[in-house]
Parts: structure tokens; sequence; C-alpha cells
């Protein structure tokens, strides 16, 4: 895998392999982009033809003005992936595509719209206005998953605990 | 929160801690001991791996608690400490739970309330003057990834915060250390009245 050479350094949330909660980190020429998902939702966006990806861990729908890690909005989220990726090729996007996963309710301690459905919902919304297709989802559920995305194959693997593994 | 109020928040969760250790005893049979290792004030992206970030289960029982303070409150434990802990509740030789059985789970949902409620009920004197009223859900056991547990329980109640507290606990059982711990999240309006009583308990009478 290497590396973008534009994007932040690796921060305290980026764990081994896996990419933390808020973090996002692109690549090319293959490798593994692995994050933990609960009620978040990881946002792949993969250009085959310039063989670059990346993978956002989206914890909230929203920004609304607020500072942090672009990766823990979708709003900035999709922004940075976007910049990230022109950054490690001056192609130009075409045939861009997405994928995501998580977005569980893991509790059931509060009222209203789950945080998972909206993060989803939000995630939806935003690539839809950006003419991004999703082409592979595994959203919902009341589990806990490890997304696993093969830059080389654009294949996107989901374990969970006790859960048979599959491929989106 | 200000560095004193944060030492005297840390004060409080030390003593907490300790009627926590004084029910575990009681609750166990054998000698067992819960303490504040530490206190930190963590970015809320950053805390979600407070319970660790591999790949490995953890076992946690979850509940809700209302009254004179609101939160959640988790017990999570790997899997090995978890049986252990209830091979010892239930007098088996060690090493006799190998899976999370019903009797298993309900050991280890028993365990969370009592040790659970020991443990807020300091919180909830400083809080609001008084423990009365803690009342807990019924647990729920949940086995899955420590980054999506702790990642489901930020973002469902404190995603509107910049930070938390994180306050890492060390329990031994019987001279044993045990990879358990204990986590409580509380709503925003305990935690506002949690600061407020700190700030009291340091006024000059």
């Amino acid at each position: 895998m290497t590396p973008a050479a534009d994007q932040p350094p690796p921060s305290g949330r980026f764990h081994g392999d896996a990419i933390g909660m808020g973090d996002l980190r692109v690549a090319r020429d293959g490798g593994t982009l692995r994050t933990f998902l609960g009620s978040c939702v990881g946002l792949v966006l993969h250009d085959r033809k310039r063989r670059a990806a990346g993978l956002a861990h989206v914890m909230l729908p929203d920004s609304q003005g607020r500072d942090g890690p672009p990766g823990k909005y979708a709003d900035t989220a999709l922004a940075e992936l976007l910049r990230l990726l022109d950054a490690v090729s001056a192609a130009g996007r075409t045939g861009l595509v997405a994928k995501i996963a998580g977005g569980a309710r893991m509790f059931d301690f509060s009222a209203g719209t789950p945080i998972g459905d909206q993060n989803v919902l939000a995630i939806e919304r935003i690539l839809d206005g950006a003419g991004i297709p999703i082409v592979g989802r595994d959203c919902g559920g009341r589990h806990g998953r490890r997304m696993s995305f093969d830059v080389e194959s654009g294949v996107v693997t989901i374990e969970a605990i006790g859960i048979e593994t599959k491929t989106i | 929160m200000s560095e004193d109020e944060a030492a005297a928040l840390e004060d409080l969760l030390r003593r907490g801690a300790g009627d926590a250790s004084v029910a575990l005893s009681k609750w166990l049979g054998r000698p067992a001991t819960i303490a504040i290792k530490r206190l930190d004030r963590l970015p809320l992206e950053a805390a979600a791996d407070a319970l660790g970030s591999s790949a490995a289960p953890i076992c946690v029982a979850a509940m809700t608690i209302s009254g004179s303070v609101d939160g959640v409150l988790l017990l999570a434990c790997d899997d090995a400490s978890g049986l252990a802990l209830c091979d010892m509740l239930l007098e088996r030789p060690a090493g006799s739970a190998t899976t999370w059985d019903e009797v298993e789970r309900s050991s280890v949902l028993e365990t969370a309330n009592i040790i659970g409620c020991s443990y807020l009920g300091g919180i909830a004197a400083a809080a609001r003057g008084g423990a009365a009223g803690l009342v807990p859900s019924p647990p729920l056991f949940v086995r899955d990834f420590a980054a999506a547990v702790m990642g489901g329980l930020l973002l469902e109640r404190a995603a509107t915060r910049d930070a938390v507290f994180v306050a890492r606990t060390e329990f031994v059982v019987g001279g044993t250390p045990i990879r358990c711990a204990l986590v409580f999240v509380p709503d925003a309006e305990s935690l506002r009245d949690i600061e407020a009583g700190l700030d009291a308990g340091r006024s000059p009478p």
C-alpha cells in the first residue's frame, strides 16, 4: 500500500492497521484499509481506474460547522476523501463508487431515530448529491463489524462476532 | 472542567470504587478490589479505544441508570476474565466455564447490577445530595468488538460532547488481576449536576 503523500500523518487513533473513530485514510496500488464499526459508518470511496481508494470512519451525520477531525462527520468526510484522492492521482475522477457498512444500533437505550440510522441516511444523501453510486452496503442490525477494504480488488470484507463473514 | 474539578472527580470515583469493592467482595465471597488507576480527559473519538482496539471480542453487561444520576453503565471483560468471574460466583473449579451460556450470562449481569449501583452511589450523593432512588434497567448482555461497543455507547449518550473523562479501573480478585472495566457515561444533565456538586464540595462552609 502506498500512503497518500498529502494525507495527514497517522494519528493516535490509527492503531496498527485499524482506522480509529473519526479518522480516514487513503491508499493506492493495493493494501488493505480496516476499521471497527458500531453505530458509526465506514465509507469507502474506490476509483478503480486510478487504483486509489479511501476509507472514512464517520461518527456523526452533520458537522454543523463544528471543528473536529474531517472523518468524524459525514459532510466533511466525503469532501476530505475526495481531496485526498485527487492528491494521490492527477487523473480526473471517473468511475468513482462507494461502499458503506455499519450504522448498527448497539444498544436500545435511547428514544428517537438511532444515531446509526442517521449516519447511514446522511451518507446516502451526500453521496447522491455528489453523484457517487453506492455499489455495496452492509448496514443496520445490532452488532459491531470489522470492515476490511482491499484496495486492489475493491472488495470489502465484513466480519462480525458470531455471524458468517460476508463480502460486498 | 478545571484541574481542581477533575481532581475532585477522581477522588469521587475512587470513593465509588471503594464502595464497589466492598460489594464485589461480598458478592464473590473473597477479597476483591476495584481501583481507579487514572482519569483521562480524551476527545470523544479517542475514548472509543478505552476498552481496547483488537479484534478479540469482549463481553459487556450494559444498563441504564436513572434517578439521582442518569446514564449508562457497563461492566466489560474479556472472555477469559468474565468466565473466570462466573466460576468464582458459581463456586466451580477454575476453567469450568468455557462458553457464555444462560447461567454465565446471568452471573455477569447480576454482578454488573450489584457493583454498578455501589459504584454510582457516591457519585449520586455528590451530584444531587443523595444516592436514594438509583434505578437500574434490566441489564443487557453484549459480546462484540470492544471498539464497536464503546463507539456505540459514546454516540448514543455523549455524541454532542467534544471530550469525555475516562477512568481506568483495575480489578483484583483474590490477589489476581482480572481484565475487567467499569464504564459510566452520565447524561448531559447529570454531568452538569456532578460538576456543580464538585464545586459545592470545594466551597468553604
